[in-house]
Protein backbone atom coordinates (compact mmCIF):
# COMPACT_ATOMS: atom_id res chain seq x y z
CA UNK A 1 0.00 0.00 0.00
CA UNK A 2 1.25 3.50 -0.69
CA UNK A 3 2.58 4.87 2.85
CA UNK A 4 1.66 8.34 1.83
CA UNK A 5 -1.95 7.35 2.14
CA UNK A 6 -3.81 7.79 5.54
CA UNK A 7 -4.32 5.16 7.94
CA UNK A 8 -7.72 4.44 7.81
CA UNK A 9 -7.22 4.65 3.92
CA UNK A 10 -4.47 1.67 4.10
CA UNK A 11 -6.41 -0.21 7.04
CA UNK A 12 -9.51 -1.09 4.51
CA UNK A 13 -7.60 -2.34 1.39
CA UNK A 14 -5.11 -4.47 3.91
CA UNK A 15 -8.00 -6.19 5.70
CA UNK A 16 -9.27 -7.63 2.42
CA UNK A 17 -5.50 -8.50 1.61
CA UNK A 18 -5.27 -10.45 5.00
CA UNK A 19 -8.58 -12.35 4.24
CA UNK A 20 -7.28 -13.53 1.01
CA UNK A 21 -4.35 -14.87 2.32
CA UNK A 22 -6.18 -15.74 5.71
CA UNK A 23 -8.92 -18.07 3.27
CA UNK A 24 -6.73 -20.45 1.55
CA UNK A 25 -4.22 -21.16 4.58
CA UNK A 26 -6.86 -21.78 6.66
CA UNK A 27 -8.18 -24.27 4.18
CA UNK A 28 -4.64 -26.01 3.73
CA UNK A 29 -3.70 -25.88 7.32
CA UNK A 30 -7.01 -27.28 8.24
CA UNK A 31 -6.87 -30.05 5.47
CA UNK A 32 -3.19 -30.68 6.52
CA UNK A 33 -2.99 -30.46 10.45
CA UNK A 34 -6.34 -31.06 11.14
CA UNK A 35 -6.31 -34.85 10.58
CA UNK A 36 -4.45 -35.23 13.38
CA UNK A 37 -4.79 -32.47 15.75
CA UNK A 38 -7.42 -29.75 16.98
CA UNK A 39 -8.48 -27.40 13.82
CA UNK A 40 -7.71 -24.71 16.25
CA UNK A 41 -4.17 -24.84 15.63
CA UNK A 42 -4.84 -24.56 12.16
CA UNK A 43 -6.77 -21.65 12.60
CA UNK A 44 -4.32 -20.27 14.78
CA UNK A 45 -1.77 -20.44 12.04
CA UNK A 46 -3.91 -19.10 9.25
CA UNK A 47 -4.63 -16.00 11.81
CA UNK A 48 -0.66 -15.66 12.33
CA UNK A 49 -0.31 -15.83 8.12
CA UNK A 50 -3.32 -13.31 7.41
CA UNK A 51 -1.44 -10.87 9.91
CA UNK A 52 1.27 -10.98 8.22
CA UNK A 53 -0.78 -9.99 5.51
CA UNK A 54 -2.33 -6.91 6.75
CA UNK A 55 1.20 -5.83 8.06
CA UNK A 56 2.55 -5.83 4.76
CA UNK A 57 -0.48 -4.51 3.05
CA UNK A 58 -0.61 -2.12 5.94
CA UNK A 59 2.90 -0.82 6.07
CA UNK A 60 4.16 -0.98 2.38
CA UNK A 61 6.97 -2.84 3.76
CA UNK A 62 7.45 -6.75 2.57
CA UNK A 63 10.47 -7.70 4.27
CA UNK A 64 10.24 -6.77 7.86
CA UNK A 65 6.91 -9.08 8.05
CA UNK A 66 8.31 -11.70 5.44
CA UNK A 67 11.59 -12.19 7.94
CA UNK A 68 9.05 -12.72 10.82
CA UNK A 69 7.25 -15.02 9.45
CA UNK A 70 9.82 -16.91 7.70
CA UNK A 71 11.84 -17.16 10.87
CA UNK A 72 8.73 -18.07 13.22
CA UNK A 73 7.73 -21.16 10.94
CA UNK A 74 11.67 -22.42 10.74
CA UNK A 75 11.39 -21.86 14.60
CA UNK A 76 8.66 -24.48 14.72
CA UNK A 77 10.35 -26.71 12.15
CA UNK A 78 13.12 -27.10 14.89
CA UNK A 79 10.37 -26.86 17.76
CA UNK A 80 8.55 -29.82 16.14
CA UNK A 81 11.08 -31.81 14.71
CA UNK A 82 14.33 -31.80 15.92
CA UNK A 83 14.15 -30.69 19.60
CA UNK A 84 11.92 -33.54 20.00
CA UNK A 85 14.75 -35.47 19.50
CA UNK A 86 16.92 -34.30 21.76
CA UNK A 87 14.65 -35.29 25.16
CA UNK A 88 10.76 -36.57 25.36
CA UNK A 89 9.76 -33.13 26.76
CA UNK A 90 8.83 -32.07 23.33
CA UNK A 91 7.48 -35.38 21.77
CA UNK A 92 6.13 -34.54 18.22
CA UNK A 93 2.37 -34.73 18.81
CA UNK A 94 1.37 -36.04 15.55
CA UNK A 95 4.27 -35.86 12.62
CA UNK A 96 7.01 -38.23 13.40
CA UNK A 97 8.74 -38.15 10.27
CA UNK A 98 9.88 -34.97 9.16
CA UNK A 99 8.51 -33.63 5.45
CA UNK A 100 10.95 -35.39 2.41
CA UNK A 101 13.60 -32.50 2.17
CA UNK A 102 13.57 -30.43 -0.92
CA UNK A 103 17.49 -29.57 -0.27
CA UNK A 104 17.63 -33.24 -0.94
CA UNK A 105 16.42 -33.41 -4.13
CA UNK A 106 18.66 -31.12 -6.20
CA UNK A 107 21.82 -33.21 -5.59
CA UNK A 108 20.13 -36.14 -6.07
CA UNK A 109 18.37 -34.89 -9.48
CA UNK A 110 20.21 -37.88 -11.85
CA UNK A 111 19.65 -40.61 -9.41
CA UNK A 112 15.99 -39.99 -9.38
CA UNK A 113 16.12 -39.92 -13.00
CA UNK A 114 17.99 -42.70 -12.98
CA UNK A 115 15.67 -44.44 -10.46
CA UNK A 116 12.74 -43.83 -12.98
CA UNK A 117 13.96 -45.28 -15.71
CA UNK A 118 14.92 -48.36 -13.86
CA UNK A 119 10.87 -48.04 -12.54
CA UNK A 120 10.27 -47.78 -16.26
CA UNK A 121 12.14 -50.50 -17.16
CA UNK A 122 10.87 -52.82 -14.58
CA UNK A 123 7.42 -51.68 -14.41
CA UNK A 124 8.24 -51.13 -10.58
CA UNK A 125 5.59 -48.39 -10.40
CA UNK A 126 5.57 -48.08 -6.48
CA UNK A 127 8.70 -45.91 -7.30
CA UNK A 128 7.08 -43.84 -8.91
CA UNK A 129 7.24 -41.54 -5.69
CA UNK A 130 9.58 -39.12 -6.91
CA UNK A 131 7.25 -38.08 -9.56
CA UNK A 132 4.90 -36.29 -7.14
CA UNK A 133 7.54 -34.47 -5.58
CA UNK A 134 9.19 -33.62 -8.71
CA UNK A 135 5.49 -31.96 -9.67
CA UNK A 136 5.08 -30.15 -6.44
CA UNK A 137 8.37 -28.67 -6.60
CA UNK A 138 7.38 -28.20 -10.60
CA UNK A 139 4.45 -26.51 -9.42
CA UNK A 140 6.35 -24.22 -6.32
CA UNK A 141 8.60 -23.17 -8.81
CA UNK A 142 5.93 -22.01 -10.99
CA UNK A 143 4.29 -19.85 -8.08
CA UNK A 144 7.15 -18.49 -6.53
CA UNK A 145 10.11 -19.43 -8.10
CA UNK A 146 13.11 -18.60 -5.58
CA UNK A 147 11.18 -17.31 -3.54
CA UNK A 148 11.29 -20.31 -1.78
CA UNK A 149 14.34 -19.47 -0.46
CA UNK A 150 12.79 -16.29 1.76
CA UNK A 151 9.31 -17.95 2.75
CA UNK A 152 9.09 -21.26 2.82
CA UNK A 153 12.69 -23.14 3.31
CA UNK A 154 13.21 -24.25 7.14
CA UNK A 155 17.12 -23.66 6.43
CA UNK A 156 16.72 -20.24 5.05
CA UNK A 157 14.35 -18.89 8.17
CA UNK A 158 16.94 -19.86 10.62
CA UNK A 159 19.84 -18.13 8.49
CA UNK A 160 17.67 -15.16 7.96
CA UNK A 161 16.49 -14.41 10.88
CA UNK A 162 19.67 -15.16 12.53
CA UNK A 163 21.17 -12.52 9.97
CA UNK A 164 18.66 -9.88 11.21
CA UNK A 165 19.86 -9.82 15.14
CA UNK A 166 23.45 -8.06 15.11
CA UNK A 167 23.03 -3.94 14.15
CA UNK A 168 25.91 -4.55 11.80
CA UNK A 169 28.08 -6.80 10.53
CA UNK A 170 31.31 -7.92 12.88
CA UNK A 171 33.15 -9.39 10.09
CA UNK A 172 32.97 -7.99 6.62
CA UNK A 173 33.30 -10.49 3.18
CA UNK A 174 34.89 -7.97 1.30
CA UNK A 175 35.86 -9.12 -2.81
CA UNK A 176 35.34 -12.84 -1.41
CA UNK A 177 31.61 -12.19 -0.95
CA UNK A 178 31.09 -12.13 -4.61
CA UNK A 179 34.14 -14.08 -5.89
CA UNK A 180 33.01 -17.44 -4.18
CA UNK A 181 29.60 -16.39 -5.20
CA UNK A 182 29.23 -19.37 -7.61
CA UNK A 183 30.33 -22.27 -4.76
CA UNK A 184 26.81 -23.31 -4.49
CA UNK A 185 26.39 -24.09 -8.31
CA UNK A 186 29.44 -26.07 -8.37
CA UNK A 187 28.15 -27.86 -5.16
CA UNK A 188 25.33 -28.45 -6.89
CA UNK A 189 27.30 -29.82 -9.90
CA UNK A 190 29.67 -32.28 -7.96
CA UNK A 191 27.01 -33.52 -5.54
CA UNK A 192 24.46 -34.53 -8.50
CA UNK A 193 27.61 -36.48 -9.92
CA UNK A 194 28.86 -37.78 -6.93
CA UNK A 195 25.48 -38.71 -5.69
CA UNK A 196 24.93 -41.01 -9.12
CA UNK A 197 28.49 -42.27 -9.26
CA UNK A 198 28.19 -43.79 -5.33
CA UNK A 199 24.37 -44.08 -5.75
CA UNK A 200 24.71 -42.37 -2.45
CA UNK A 201 23.06 -39.00 -1.27
CA UNK A 202 26.04 -37.45 -0.66
CA UNK A 203 24.64 -34.03 -0.04
CA UNK A 204 22.69 -35.73 2.97
CA UNK A 205 25.97 -37.96 4.46
CA UNK A 206 28.61 -35.08 4.36
CA UNK A 207 27.10 -32.03 4.73
CA UNK A 208 23.45 -31.73 5.96
CA UNK A 209 23.81 -29.38 8.78
CA UNK A 210 20.10 -31.04 10.63
CA UNK A 211 21.52 -34.17 10.49
CA UNK A 212 22.76 -33.39 14.09
CA UNK A 213 21.21 -36.66 15.59
CA UNK A 214 23.75 -38.91 14.20
CA UNK A 215 21.63 -40.68 11.40
CA UNK A 216 23.11 -40.29 8.02
CA UNK A 217 26.61 -41.08 8.97
CA UNK A 218 28.77 -43.84 7.65
CA UNK A 219 29.97 -46.15 10.30
CA UNK A 220 33.57 -46.27 11.19
CA UNK A 221 36.58 -44.50 10.67
CA UNK A 222 37.95 -40.81 9.05
CA UNK A 223 34.82 -41.04 7.03
CA UNK A 224 32.52 -40.78 9.92
CA UNK A 225 35.05 -38.04 11.65
CA UNK A 226 35.20 -35.83 8.76
CA UNK A 227 31.12 -36.15 8.30
CA UNK A 228 30.99 -34.92 11.61
CA UNK A 229 33.42 -31.81 10.70
CA UNK A 230 31.73 -30.84 8.08
CA UNK A 231 27.83 -31.21 9.63
CA UNK A 232 29.65 -28.78 12.28
CA UNK A 233 31.37 -26.71 9.70
CA UNK A 234 27.89 -26.98 8.03
CA UNK A 235 25.95 -25.81 11.16
CA UNK A 236 28.23 -23.41 12.53
CA UNK A 237 27.39 -21.53 8.62
CA UNK A 238 24.15 -22.28 9.42
CA UNK A 239 23.66 -20.20 12.51
CA UNK A 240 27.11 -18.40 13.77
CA UNK A 241 28.11 -17.58 10.42
CA UNK A 242 24.93 -15.00 10.28
CA UNK A 243 25.59 -13.26 13.16
CA UNK A 244 28.69 -12.47 12.14
CA UNK A 245 28.34 -11.01 8.41
CA UNK A 246 24.79 -10.03 8.73
CA UNK A 247 24.29 -12.63 5.59
CA UNK A 248 22.76 -15.58 4.99
CA UNK A 249 26.29 -17.69 5.05
CA UNK A 250 24.55 -21.68 4.49
CA UNK A 251 21.94 -19.96 2.11
CA UNK A 252 24.53 -18.09 -0.08
CA UNK A 253 27.65 -20.08 -0.18
CA UNK A 254 26.59 -23.95 0.81
CA UNK A 255 23.32 -25.09 -0.45
CA UNK A 256 22.85 -26.80 -3.26
CA UNK A 257 19.18 -26.34 -3.65
CA UNK A 258 19.67 -22.47 -3.38
CA UNK A 259 21.60 -23.05 -6.84
CA UNK A 260 18.93 -25.17 -8.36
CA UNK A 261 16.72 -22.97 -7.74
CA UNK A 262 18.77 -19.92 -9.38
CA UNK A 263 18.67 -21.42 -12.17
CA UNK A 264 15.04 -23.07 -12.57
CA UNK A 265 13.51 -19.88 -10.93
CA UNK A 266 13.90 -17.65 -14.30
CA UNK A 267 10.81 -20.01 -15.17
CA UNK A 268 8.96 -17.95 -12.41
CA UNK A 269 8.29 -14.38 -13.49
CA UNK A 270 8.48 -12.80 -10.40
CA UNK A 271 11.77 -10.38 -10.26
CA UNK A 272 13.57 -7.85 -8.30
CA UNK A 273 14.34 -4.84 -11.06
CA UNK A 274 16.52 -2.21 -10.33
CA UNK A 275 15.64 0.89 -12.41
CA UNK A 276 19.65 2.00 -13.52
CA UNK A 277 18.03 6.02 -13.60
CA UNK A 278 17.52 5.66 -9.74
CA UNK A 279 20.52 4.25 -8.93
CA UNK A 280 23.01 7.11 -7.64
CA UNK A 281 25.71 3.87 -7.17
CA UNK A 282 25.82 4.38 -3.44
CA UNK A 283 25.90 0.75 -2.76
CA UNK A 284 23.72 0.35 0.05
CA UNK A 285 21.68 -2.13 -1.62
CA UNK A 286 24.90 -4.46 -1.57
CA UNK A 287 25.14 -4.19 2.12
CA UNK A 288 21.56 -4.92 2.77
CA UNK A 289 21.15 -7.96 0.32
CA UNK A 290 21.15 -11.47 2.67
CA UNK A 291 22.30 -13.64 -0.59
CA UNK A 292 25.00 -11.71 -2.00
CA UNK A 293 22.93 -11.29 -4.91
CA UNK A 294 23.59 -7.73 -5.74
CA UNK A 295 26.74 -6.45 -7.95
CA UNK A 296 27.79 -3.41 -9.33
CA UNK A 297 27.73 -3.43 -12.98
CA UNK A 298 30.11 -1.69 -14.99
CA UNK A 299 29.05 2.07 -14.95
CA UNK A 300 28.37 1.98 -11.17
CA UNK A 301 24.93 0.62 -11.11
CA UNK A 302 22.98 -2.08 -9.10
CA UNK A 303 22.74 -5.44 -10.88
CA UNK A 304 20.39 -8.25 -9.03
CA UNK A 305 21.75 -11.76 -9.77
CA UNK A 306 19.53 -14.62 -10.44
CA UNK A 307 20.66 -15.51 -7.23
CA UNK A 308 18.34 -13.03 -5.91
CA UNK A 309 15.20 -14.85 -3.61
CA UNK A 310 13.07 -11.56 -3.89
CA UNK A 311 12.89 -11.04 0.23
CA UNK A 312 13.19 -7.26 -0.75
CA UNK A 313 15.76 -5.88 1.83
CA UNK A 314 17.14 -4.24 -0.99
CA UNK A 315 13.45 -2.28 -1.81
CA UNK A 316 14.09 -0.63 1.57
CA UNK A 317 17.55 -0.27 1.96
CA UNK A 318 17.81 1.92 -1.44
CA UNK A 319 17.44 5.96 -0.35
CA UNK A 320 16.27 6.31 -4.22
CA UNK A 321 13.70 3.73 -4.39
CA UNK A 322 15.03 2.13 -6.95
CA UNK A 323 14.40 -1.18 -6.88
CA UNK A 324 10.80 -2.70 -7.18
CA UNK A 325 8.97 -6.25 -7.84
CA UNK A 326 8.08 -6.58 -11.80
CA UNK A 327 6.53 -9.64 -14.20
CA UNK A 328 9.69 -10.06 -16.05
CA UNK A 329 11.05 -6.89 -15.87
CA UNK A 330 7.50 -4.98 -16.26
CA UNK A 331 4.92 -3.93 -13.90
CA UNK A 332 0.76 -4.16 -14.17
CA UNK A 333 -1.02 -1.54 -16.05
CA UNK A 334 -2.28 1.34 -13.10
CA UNK A 335 -5.89 0.02 -11.74
CA UNK A 336 -8.82 2.38 -10.07
CA UNK A 337 -10.76 2.05 -7.59
CA UNK A 338 -10.72 1.90 -4.20
CA UNK A 339 -8.98 -1.62 -3.20
CA UNK A 340 -6.34 -0.17 -6.85
CA UNK A 341 -3.24 -0.60 -4.54
CA UNK A 342 -3.36 -4.47 -4.10
CA UNK A 343 -3.18 -4.47 -8.42
CA UNK A 344 0.22 -4.43 -8.12
CA UNK A 345 3.26 -7.33 -8.65
CA UNK A 346 4.20 -6.92 -5.48
CA UNK A 347 1.05 -8.00 -3.58
CA UNK A 348 0.69 -10.70 -6.49
CA UNK A 349 3.81 -11.81 -5.38
CA UNK A 350 3.15 -11.79 -1.63
CA UNK A 351 0.00 -13.25 -1.99
CA UNK A 352 1.64 -16.70 -4.23
CA UNK A 353 5.08 -16.62 -1.85
CA UNK A 354 3.14 -15.74 1.67
CA UNK A 355 -0.16 -18.60 0.71
CA UNK A 356 2.19 -21.15 -0.04
CA UNK A 357 4.78 -21.62 2.52
CA UNK A 358 1.84 -20.51 4.88
CA UNK A 359 0.10 -24.02 3.70
CA UNK A 360 3.92 -25.50 3.15
CA UNK A 361 4.49 -24.52 6.89
CA UNK A 362 1.18 -25.86 7.93
CA UNK A 363 3.27 -29.76 8.16
CA UNK A 364 4.75 -28.70 11.17
CA UNK A 365 3.89 -25.12 12.17
CA UNK A 366 0.38 -25.94 13.88
CA UNK A 367 1.72 -29.28 15.30
CA UNK A 368 4.63 -26.84 17.03
CA UNK A 369 1.66 -24.51 18.32
CA UNK A 370 -0.04 -28.05 19.93
CA UNK A 371 3.42 -29.29 21.20
CA UNK A 372 4.39 -25.83 23.23
CA UNK A 373 0.88 -26.00 24.41
CA UNK A 374 1.17 -29.33 25.72
CA UNK A 375 5.03 -28.24 26.97
CA UNK A 376 3.17 -25.46 29.13
CA UNK A 377 1.10 -27.91 30.87
CA UNK A 378 -2.57 -26.94 29.06
CA UNK B 1 39.91 -61.78 -32.47
CA UNK B 2 36.49 -60.03 -33.82
CA UNK B 3 34.81 -62.67 -30.58
CA UNK B 4 37.08 -60.92 -28.53
CA UNK B 5 36.52 -57.27 -29.44
CA UNK B 6 32.50 -58.34 -29.55
CA UNK B 7 32.79 -59.59 -25.56
CA UNK B 8 34.51 -56.52 -24.18
CA UNK B 9 31.73 -54.31 -26.43
CA UNK B 10 29.28 -56.28 -25.27
CA UNK B 11 30.92 -56.19 -21.37
CA UNK B 12 30.98 -52.31 -22.17
CA UNK B 13 27.38 -51.97 -23.01
CA UNK B 14 26.25 -54.02 -19.94
CA UNK B 15 28.11 -52.02 -17.29
CA UNK B 16 28.66 -48.86 -19.35
CA UNK B 17 26.31 -47.01 -16.76
CA UNK B 18 28.65 -47.75 -14.13
CA UNK B 19 31.67 -46.45 -16.03
CA UNK B 20 29.65 -43.30 -16.62
CA UNK B 21 28.41 -42.76 -13.04
CA UNK B 22 32.97 -43.17 -12.15
CA UNK B 23 34.13 -41.00 -15.36
CA UNK B 24 31.51 -38.55 -14.99
CA UNK B 25 32.37 -36.54 -11.58
CA UNK B 26 36.10 -36.13 -13.49
CA UNK B 27 35.10 -35.02 -16.99
CA UNK B 28 32.03 -33.20 -16.66
CA UNK B 29 33.23 -30.45 -14.37
CA UNK B 30 36.71 -31.02 -16.66
CA UNK B 31 34.57 -29.80 -20.23
CA UNK B 32 32.52 -27.22 -18.09
CA UNK B 33 35.54 -25.61 -17.10
CA UNK B 34 37.39 -25.80 -20.07
CA UNK B 35 34.74 -25.93 -22.65
CA UNK B 36 33.49 -22.86 -25.19
CA UNK B 37 30.54 -21.95 -26.80
CA UNK B 38 32.08 -24.13 -29.93
CA UNK B 39 30.90 -27.54 -30.27
CA UNK B 40 34.08 -28.51 -32.09
CA UNK B 41 36.41 -27.00 -29.68
CA UNK B 42 34.42 -29.34 -27.22
CA UNK B 43 34.81 -32.08 -29.22
CA UNK B 44 38.65 -31.89 -29.44
CA UNK B 45 39.03 -31.53 -25.68
CA UNK B 46 36.41 -34.64 -25.60
CA UNK B 47 38.31 -36.82 -28.38
CA UNK B 48 41.66 -35.77 -26.36
CA UNK B 49 40.35 -37.22 -23.29
CA UNK B 50 39.44 -40.12 -25.21
CA UNK B 51 42.74 -40.74 -26.28
CA UNK B 52 44.63 -40.69 -23.03
CA UNK B 53 41.30 -42.95 -21.90
CA UNK B 54 42.35 -45.31 -24.57
CA UNK B 55 46.33 -45.24 -23.82
CA UNK B 56 45.68 -46.29 -20.55
CA UNK B 57 43.18 -49.12 -21.68
CA UNK B 58 45.70 -50.49 -23.56
CA UNK B 59 48.57 -49.96 -21.17
CA UNK B 60 46.68 -51.98 -18.75
CA UNK B 61 45.65 -54.72 -21.15
CA UNK B 62 49.35 -54.96 -21.68
CA UNK B 63 50.02 -54.81 -17.90
CA UNK B 64 46.81 -57.52 -17.33
CA UNK B 65 47.85 -59.54 -20.41
CA UNK B 66 51.48 -60.49 -19.03
CA UNK B 67 50.56 -60.30 -15.90
CA UNK B 68 48.12 -63.34 -16.65
CA UNK B 69 51.17 -64.76 -18.16
CA UNK B 70 53.24 -64.72 -15.29
CA UNK B 71 50.54 -66.21 -13.02
CA UNK B 72 49.63 -63.07 -11.00
CA UNK B 73 46.22 -63.00 -10.56
CA UNK B 74 45.25 -60.32 -8.14
CA UNK B 75 45.40 -56.71 -8.68
CA UNK B 76 47.90 -55.27 -6.18
CA UNK B 77 45.12 -53.13 -3.26
CA UNK B 78 47.14 -49.76 -3.98
CA UNK B 79 46.20 -49.76 -7.32
CA UNK B 80 43.08 -48.49 -6.94
CA UNK B 81 42.82 -45.88 -4.31
CA UNK B 82 46.40 -44.92 -5.69
CA UNK B 83 45.14 -44.07 -9.16
CA UNK B 84 42.01 -42.43 -7.59
CA UNK B 85 44.39 -40.56 -5.41
CA UNK B 86 46.43 -39.41 -8.53
CA UNK B 87 43.24 -38.28 -10.82
CA UNK B 88 42.19 -36.12 -7.64
CA UNK B 89 45.61 -34.60 -7.49
CA UNK B 90 45.72 -33.64 -10.91
CA UNK B 91 42.43 -32.02 -10.83
CA UNK B 92 42.55 -30.34 -7.78
CA UNK B 93 46.32 -29.03 -9.11
CA UNK B 94 44.44 -28.02 -12.14
CA UNK B 95 41.83 -25.59 -10.23
CA UNK B 96 44.05 -24.51 -8.03
CA UNK B 97 47.26 -23.22 -10.10
CA UNK B 98 44.50 -21.51 -12.10
CA UNK B 99 43.80 -19.54 -8.88
CA UNK B 100 42.92 -15.65 -9.77
CA UNK B 101 46.02 -13.24 -8.39
CA UNK B 102 43.30 -10.03 -9.15
CA UNK B 103 39.81 -9.09 -8.13
CA UNK B 104 36.90 -10.48 -9.91
CA UNK B 105 33.70 -12.62 -10.13
CA UNK B 106 35.53 -15.54 -8.96
CA UNK B 107 38.48 -16.66 -7.50
CA UNK B 108 39.41 -19.28 -9.99
CA UNK B 109 39.64 -17.14 -13.46
CA UNK B 110 42.60 -16.93 -14.42
CA UNK B 111 43.49 -18.18 -18.08
CA UNK B 112 44.76 -20.99 -19.85
CA UNK B 113 48.43 -21.69 -19.33
CA UNK B 114 49.37 -22.88 -22.34
CA UNK B 115 51.30 -25.53 -20.14
CA UNK B 116 47.91 -26.99 -19.59
CA UNK B 117 47.29 -27.45 -23.56
CA UNK B 118 47.74 -31.07 -22.96
CA UNK B 119 46.14 -31.85 -19.66
CA UNK B 120 42.80 -33.44 -21.46
CA UNK B 121 44.80 -36.31 -22.58
CA UNK B 122 46.48 -36.57 -19.11
CA UNK B 123 43.24 -36.53 -17.34
CA UNK B 124 41.69 -39.15 -19.91
CA UNK B 125 44.54 -40.94 -18.97
CA UNK B 126 44.34 -41.03 -15.13
CA UNK B 127 41.05 -41.54 -15.76
CA UNK B 128 41.35 -44.67 -17.45
CA UNK B 129 43.54 -45.94 -14.41
CA UNK B 130 41.32 -44.98 -12.59
CA UNK B 131 39.85 -48.80 -11.95
CA UNK B 132 35.98 -48.68 -11.74
CA UNK B 133 33.73 -51.95 -11.42
CA UNK B 134 33.76 -53.03 -15.05
CA UNK B 135 37.16 -52.02 -15.61
CA UNK B 136 37.99 -54.54 -12.88
CA UNK B 137 35.50 -56.92 -14.30
CA UNK B 138 37.08 -56.94 -17.96
CA UNK B 139 40.74 -56.68 -16.42
CA UNK B 140 40.27 -60.17 -14.60
CA UNK B 141 39.00 -61.82 -17.92
CA UNK B 142 42.28 -59.73 -19.56
CA UNK B 143 44.57 -62.22 -16.16
CA UNK B 144 41.98 -65.18 -17.78
CA UNK B 145 43.14 -64.49 -21.73
CA UNK B 146 47.31 -63.94 -20.72
CA UNK B 147 48.02 -63.13 -24.73
CA UNK B 148 48.48 -59.19 -25.43
CA UNK B 149 47.10 -59.02 -28.65
CA UNK B 150 43.72 -60.59 -27.33
CA UNK B 151 43.89 -58.39 -24.79
CA UNK B 152 44.10 -55.35 -27.02
CA UNK B 153 40.92 -56.78 -29.15
CA UNK B 154 39.14 -57.29 -25.56
CA UNK B 155 39.98 -54.17 -24.13
CA UNK B 156 39.59 -52.00 -27.62
CA UNK B 157 35.77 -53.29 -27.51
CA UNK B 158 35.50 -52.73 -23.79
CA UNK B 159 36.84 -48.91 -24.61
CA UNK B 160 34.31 -48.58 -27.68
CA UNK B 161 31.42 -49.43 -25.62
CA UNK B 162 32.05 -47.66 -22.56
CA UNK B 163 32.92 -44.84 -25.07
CA UNK B 164 29.47 -44.22 -26.24
CA UNK B 165 28.01 -43.79 -22.12
CA UNK B 166 30.41 -40.71 -21.99
CA UNK B 167 29.85 -39.36 -25.13
CA UNK B 168 26.27 -37.55 -24.15
CA UNK B 169 28.31 -35.40 -21.98
CA UNK B 170 29.22 -33.17 -25.11
CA UNK B 171 25.34 -32.15 -25.30
CA UNK B 172 24.95 -29.59 -22.66
CA UNK B 173 28.51 -27.57 -24.19
CA UNK B 174 27.90 -25.48 -26.55
CA UNK B 175 25.54 -23.49 -23.97
CA UNK B 176 28.79 -23.12 -22.19
CA UNK B 177 29.61 -18.98 -21.06
CA UNK B 178 32.59 -17.51 -19.42
CA UNK B 179 30.35 -17.78 -15.90
CA UNK B 180 29.79 -21.68 -16.53
CA UNK B 181 33.63 -21.96 -17.00
CA UNK B 182 34.18 -20.50 -13.82
CA UNK B 183 31.50 -22.96 -12.29
CA UNK B 184 32.82 -25.35 -13.73
CA UNK B 185 36.45 -24.44 -12.26
CA UNK B 186 35.17 -24.50 -8.82
CA UNK B 187 33.22 -27.76 -9.41
CA UNK B 188 37.19 -29.24 -10.08
CA UNK B 189 38.22 -28.69 -7.56
CA UNK B 190 35.72 -29.85 -5.19
CA UNK B 191 35.94 -33.04 -7.13
CA UNK B 192 39.55 -33.01 -7.25
CA UNK B 193 40.14 -32.20 -3.15
CA UNK B 194 37.72 -35.56 -2.92
CA UNK B 195 38.92 -38.04 -5.02
CA UNK B 196 42.14 -36.95 -3.38
CA UNK B 197 40.79 -37.50 -0.07
CA UNK B 198 39.21 -40.85 -1.24
CA UNK B 199 42.31 -42.27 -2.60
CA UNK B 200 44.71 -41.31 0.31
CA UNK B 201 42.54 -42.69 2.76
CA UNK B 202 42.67 -45.68 0.55
CA UNK B 203 46.12 -45.68 0.88
CA UNK B 204 46.79 -45.33 3.89
CA UNK B 205 43.82 -47.42 6.04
Amino acid sequence: METTAKPEQRAAPAALFAALVFIPVFFFSAAIAGREISRLYALAWALFSGGIAYAIAFTGSVSGPRRIFFSVSALAFLVHFKLSLLGKALAPSCFTDTPFCHIAMAPYFLNYLYQQYLALMSGGWKLWGPLTLGGAWLFVTLAIGRAWCSWACFYGGIDDGLSALPRRPLLRLGNWALRLRDLPAALLIFFMLVSLAYMLPVFCLWLCPFKLTGSFLDGQGWHKTAQYALMYAALAALVIAPLLTKKRIFCSYLCPFAAWQAFWGRLNPFRVTADPALCTGCLKCTQACPMTAISCAPGGKAEVSAYCNLCGQCLEACPGAGFRYTLFGLELPRAAGFFRELFAVKYLYVFSALTLGAAFSSLWAPAALRDLVKLLGF
Amino acid sequence: MPALFSEGFLLGLSTGFYCLASCLPLLAPYLMAEGKAAWKFNFYIFLQFLGGRFAAYMLFALLASLAGKAGQYALPSWLLPASMAGCGGLMAFLAVSRVSVKGGPCFLKKDLNPWFSRLPLVLGFVTGINICPPFAAGFIRLLELADVPKGFAYFGGFFAATSLFISPVLLGTPWLGRRANEIGRLTLLIAGLWYLALGLSGLFK
